[in-house]
């Protein structure tokens, strides 16, 4: 190691962490450039307890603190997540903590994870247990306005036959970091709908890891990045079926204007004991500038026979045969572009839990745009 | 048709068969003559079509007991592709599809392993195509389903369509049809049964394997048997399929009983 | 599938596994910098040559080996490997008829007739036998239409400005690993340059021959077309059985200039290492083009079906405007195999063009990798790539992997990729058999119709050669 002095916030955040920022020379790591994180103040975020005024509806109990422990252990393991950098800096930073049961169907929930309410480093842990056959409609709405940094690592067990609709609305600020870890495990007949939307964050990385534990479950995942300035938007997800039958359908969509990074790895795993595994996945890239960037790389892992897995990417600029029908009707070109751009964005936002829609995501996520 | 001094082509004896675990046949007891139409008629599980798969040699089905002598000639020991050769042709009833593989190319490559074992010369590619034009109109096909791959995306009428086509390309001497008539209207059923009835000659026979009496109103079977718990309970004429198709199947569970 | 069909079948021994008993020179174990200039001398080379292989020895000592391929196999040690062998026949013969009968009949046993009577017509073929060229036909032929084929070794000799031109352009010294070893170490290969205008007038053909068993063997090949060329080249190569791994290390270069083109196949049958695993090839092969010139073209087509371990890329870096890079491969492992293999489409000009059609195969406990890159620059405006890449599973213990990395800058560059995976399943087998098609014809017939689109794009004498070849390598694997 050269014996420079690290920035004082990479010295910091390497400690929570028990290990060194990630480098490039790590294959996960290759194309994202953490600098944004070192711009963070260094020191734990001094806001009040995001979690402390929620008000749970009717059929949802907080779970005990040692035994919420343990699940969240034992929820990062069955998706090999405890030795992920971001969940380790979580961890080691404090985080605030929230553990919630779900029995049956229940009433939609939000929470608001606004860091402009103070400095420095947020970190937050959620740990969400579905019963057998219980339903939860969950909206995470993430804010920043200044140079802070949010470290959420989200941990949710779905027993057999519960369904959750997890939504991650997340516009955020040019100076602002956010690093989301997911570890989501399913039981066999349980839905999962994912579905994020990021935009505006100087460093954005979503890791959503999905484990079917005993396959036969259904995935779906819906996820859209906006970059544009300088800013850098990373996804990182892994979906592994560790039994027969299970369902994916995933779809990852970019849009890329002015300087902006756009990172999108995704990792489907197939094992042996995965027979009749049905897998798709979609990564759609826009590129709106010719100094933005995309590097995507969907990966397959197969080795069950018995199976239908199949991905598609492209990456591409907005259709020039469908900016000029519009042109042709006598929309002017600016305008057709962003009704095009609206189109293709809402296939992804209007999957976001109802509660999104009165925060008009779009234009959120839009805002600030050069 | 059926005549008592007809070559024996098939006979199954005391045949016991299981598939995994599972005994399905139970001792089987079938003889088929050149020119016959046989009817083998029972309920799902009775064993009908673990009979047919048998016969035409599939992997899963080991035989635990009995025989089966083809032409005088134990079929059991013979590889499916040498029972096929040899004159014995399975219709599925859910014919697989094999995406790659151009069904023009395989329907030559079958004909031909066939004509080899019957002393004929090989077709090449523009003889067969001859060849097959012609036995498209039997089942009335489009030439253009020579040029997809093999059953794919082809409706479940057609799939059964394509099996016919095959038996005319093939010329087998004992054909088995498993349930061709499940899953077809009216106007597909009648042009699979016409088929068959155009093909039904004095030195073949024919396996109907079936659940339902209307195939039999299209064909009909010189014998008429009915399966159950793995064996045949009762063999009769046309009669007892219709009286079959009358009272259902439920004096035969009493007689298992 | 019933125990009688998998154990009736005979599994056939890799047919080119006999050893020729020859007189084989070679120097002492090991890697040194006294070792490079020792082949240096050995061959005679001008000084340039001596320096492009000191500066690459040299780099090499800096760099590490790549570890990022999904492969594992045990740390190869590169002092205990013999980096020089050639058959005592060193001077390369006037007339075939000099050239040891023993070498003429290795190739003809491997199907490759050397003599006149019995040459392929339409076909000239160098012959290398453990990395040195031995015989090439049709030169006379070939230097009437100004074709120059010769081994590297002739060309060094006769034509050192080409080689010093254009040695080490496509993939310099410093590339990486394997490539640096190689330019370090290389003992032979093929030189094709097809002067401008030209269309060469027959498909030339290189067969390699690893003879003996200690020896690493690191063929360099360079062709280069002028504006307006043409040529197809295909490559082949076996190896005896050992039962102790062998390094194959090669670079392969390419050029093209302004509307000429470049058609390099190759059909690839080294001995896979036994069932268990044991011995086989270690074939690791920088290959590259570079689409120089406006509206040239550069197509790789590639049957992959041995080695223990295999890690190659062949590339095109599209520079010139409107060039076009296709790259069409099946890729087959068995057994134990490993492949980590794809391509990197690299588009630097403008309206340039990509096409990528990836077959892999995979059966026994085998690891099947597809790595690609597609990478669109700033400056590739109206470029376009498609890529295909499909995987067929044997049974349920081989993997099949797909990394594509796309990376793009050029909002006016479109890419698209799809991949798939299908099987062949039991029914579907039944099925065929049961119409009277064998066991061993119907697996074939799946495979080919799986591989069809690649078959398409061989030449036609070997496209044949390609279906028999997966065939044969596939007895035993299913079932």
């Amino acid at each position: 190691m050269p014996a420079l002095a690290l920035p004082k916030t990479a010295a910091w955040l390497a400690e929570l962490a028990g290990e060194p920022l990630p480098g490039r020379r790590q294959e996960d790591w290759r194309f994202t450039d953490l600098a944004p994180l070192q711009a963070v103040a260094a020191e734990l975020w001094s806001g009040p307890d995001p979690f402390s005024q929620c008000s749970l509806p009717g059929g949802i109990s907080r779970i005990a603190p040692a035994q919420a422990q343990l699940l969240l252990d034992q929820g990062l393991q069955a998706t090999g997540s405890s030795a992920a950098w971001p969940v380790r800096l979580n961890r080691g930073a404090s985080p605030h903590f929230l553990a919630l049961r779900v029995s049956g169907s229940v009433e939609p929930l939000q929470l608001t994870f606004d860091a402009a309410a103070g400095q420095g480093l947020l970190a937050l842990q959620l740990l969400l247990v579905l019963e057998p056959g219980a339903s939860l409609e969950l909206l995470l709405h993430h804010g920043s306005r200044a140079a802070n940094a949010t470290s959420l690592v989200t941990v949710a067990q779905l027993g057999s036959g519960a369904k959750l609709n997890l939504g991650v609305l997340a516009p955020g600020d040019a100076r602002a970091s956010l690093l989301s870890h997911l570890a989501i495990s399913q039981a066999p007949a349980s839905e999962l709908q994912l579905t994020t939307a990021v935009g505006g964050w100087a460093l954005s990385r979503f890791e959503p890891r999905i484990c079917q534990s005993e396959g036969a479950a259904l995935s779906r995942l819906r996820a859209l990045q906006l970059v544009a300035g300088q800013e850098l938007a990373d996804t990182h997800s892994q979906v592994q079926f560790n039994g027969p039958d299970g369902q994916l359908d995933q779809l990852h969509k970019v849009v890329a204007d002015g300087a902006g990074r756009s990172v999108f790895n995704g990792a489907v795993r197939v094992p042996r004991s995965a027979q009749r595994t049905n897998a798709a996945q979609l990564s759609r890239s826009l590129l709106l500038s010719d100094r933005a960037r995309v590097d995507t790389k969907p990966e397959l892992e197969i080795v069950a026979d018995d199976v239908k897995c199949a991905h598609g990417a492209t990456v591409s600029r907005l259709q020039q045969n469908e900016l000029f029908y519009l042109q042709s009707r006598g929309i002017a070109a600016d305008q057709a572009s962003r009704l095009l751009l609206r189109g293709y964005c809402d296939e992804v936002l209007r999957e976001l839990p109802a509660a999104a829609a009165s925060a008009h995501p779009l234009q959120l996520l839009l805002r600030e745009r050069p | 048709m059926i005549r008592p001094d007809a070559p024996l082509l098939l006979e199954i004896r005391d045949l016991h068969a299981r598939v995994e675990d599972q005994p399905i046949l139970k001792g089987v007891n079938l003889s088929v003559r050149a020119g016959e139409i046989h009817a083998v008629m029972g309920r799902n599980g009775s064993g009908k079509s673990t009979l047919s798969k048998l016969l035409a040699g599939h992997p899963a089905y080991s035989v635990t007991g009995g025989s089966v002598l083809f032409r005088g000639q134990d079929l059991l020991e013979l590889q499916p592709e040498q029972r096929a050769r040899i004159g014995v042709f399975l219709g599925f009833q859910y014919p697989v599809e094999i995406p790659g593989v151009s069904n023009l190319e395989f329907l030559r490559v079958a004909t031909n392993a066939r004509r080899v074992e019957r002393g004929d010369e090989e077709l090449d590619t523009f003889a067969f195509e001859d060849l097959v034009r012609e036995r498209l109109k039997l089942v009335q096909m489009d030439p253009a389903f020579l040029e997809r791959s093999v059953n794919e995306g082809f409706s479940g009428g057609e799939k059964k369509r394509n099996e016919i086509l095959q038996m005319a390309l093939l010329e087998p001497l004992v054909a088995i049809l498993d349930e061709t008539d499940s899953g077809l209207d009216i106007d597909a059923l009648r042009i699979v049964a016409g088929g068959v009835c155009q093909l039904a000659g004095p030195d073949n026979a024919t396996l109907l394997i079936t659940h339902y009496q209307r195939l039999l109103d299209l064909i009909t079977p010189d014998y008429v048997h009915v399966m159950a718990a793995g064996r045949i309970l009762r063999t009769g004429g046309k009669e007892l399929a219709v009286e079959l198709e009358r009272s259902g199947y439920d004096w035969v569970d009493q007689e298992v009983a | 599938m019933s125990t009688a069909t998998v154990s009736d079948l005979v599994s056939q021994p890799y047919k080119h596994g006999f050893v020729t008993d020859i007189e084989t020179e070679k120097i002492a174990k090991g890697l040194s910098e006294d070792v490079v200039r020792l082949i240096s001398s050995k061959k005679d080379e001008p000084e340039f040559l001596l320096r492009f292989r000191l500066r690459a020895y040299r780099q090499w000592l800096q760099m590490a080996e790549p570890d990022w391929a999904a492969l594992g196999h045990p740390r190869i040690d590169y002092q205990n490997i013999i980096y020089y062998a050639a058959p005592k026949q060193q001077e390369k013969k006037a007339s075939l008829d000099e050239v040891d009968p023993k070498l003429l009949e290795t190739f003809e046993k491997l199907g490759i007739p050397l003599s006149e009577q019995k040459r392929l017509s339409n076909v000239a073929v160098d012959a290398v036998f453990d990395s040195v060229s031995i015989a090439t036909t049709y030169r006379e032929k070939l230097a009437e239409h100004g074709v120059i084929f010769c081994s590297i070794s002739e060309a060094v000799k006769d034509h050192p400005e080409l080689v010093e031109k254009y040695l080490g352009s496509v993939v310099p010294g410093n590339d990486n690993y394997f490539a640096a070893l190689n330019s370090a170490v290389f003992s032979d290969g093929s030189f094709v340059f097809i002067p401008k205008g030209v269309e060469c007038p027959m498909e030339l053909s290189t067969y390699f021959r690893i003879n003996s068993a200690d020896t690493g063997q690191f063929e360099r090949t360079l062709i280069v077309a002028e504006e307006g060329a043409s040529v197809s080249y295909l490559e082949g190569c076996t190896a005896p059985m050992f039962d102790t791994n062998q390094l194959h290390a090669a670079v392969v270069e390419l050029v093209v200039l302004d509307d000429a083109s470049i058609k390099y196949s190759t059909v690839q049958n080294w001995y896979a290492g036994d069932e268990n695993g044991v011995g086989g090839i270690y074939n690791f092969v920088t290959k590259r083009g570079q689409c120089r010139g406006d509206r040239s073209r550069i197509s790789w087509t590639q049957v992959e079906t041995g080695s223990a371990i295999t890690w190659k890329y062949p590339s095109c870096v599209l520079q010139g405007a409107d060039s076009v890079g296709e790259f069409y491969s099946v890729a087959l492992t068995n057994n134990y195999q490993q492949a980590d293999t794809g391509t990197k489409m690299i588009h630097v000009g403008a309206r340039t063009r990509s096409t990528i059609v990836s077959k892999g195969i995979s059966a026994g406990h085998s690891s099947n990798s597809y790595r690609g890159l597609v990478q669109m620059g700033a400056k590739a405006i109206g470029a376009k790539n498609y890529s295909q890449c499909d995987s067929m599973l044997i049974g349920d213990q081989a993997a099949a992997n797909t990394y594509p990395y796309i990376r793009s800058q050029q909002p006016d560059a479109v890419v698209e990729h799809e991949a798939s995976t299908c099987r062949i399943s039991a029914d579907q087998l039944f099925y065929l058999q049961s119409r009277g098609i064998g066991f061993e014809e119907a697996v074939s017939m799946m495979v080919s119709g799986f591989c069809r689109d690649v078959f398409n794009q061989l030449p036609m004498e070997f496209a044949a050669e390609a279906d028999k070849l997966l065939a044969l390598k596939l007895e035993g694997s299913v079932g």
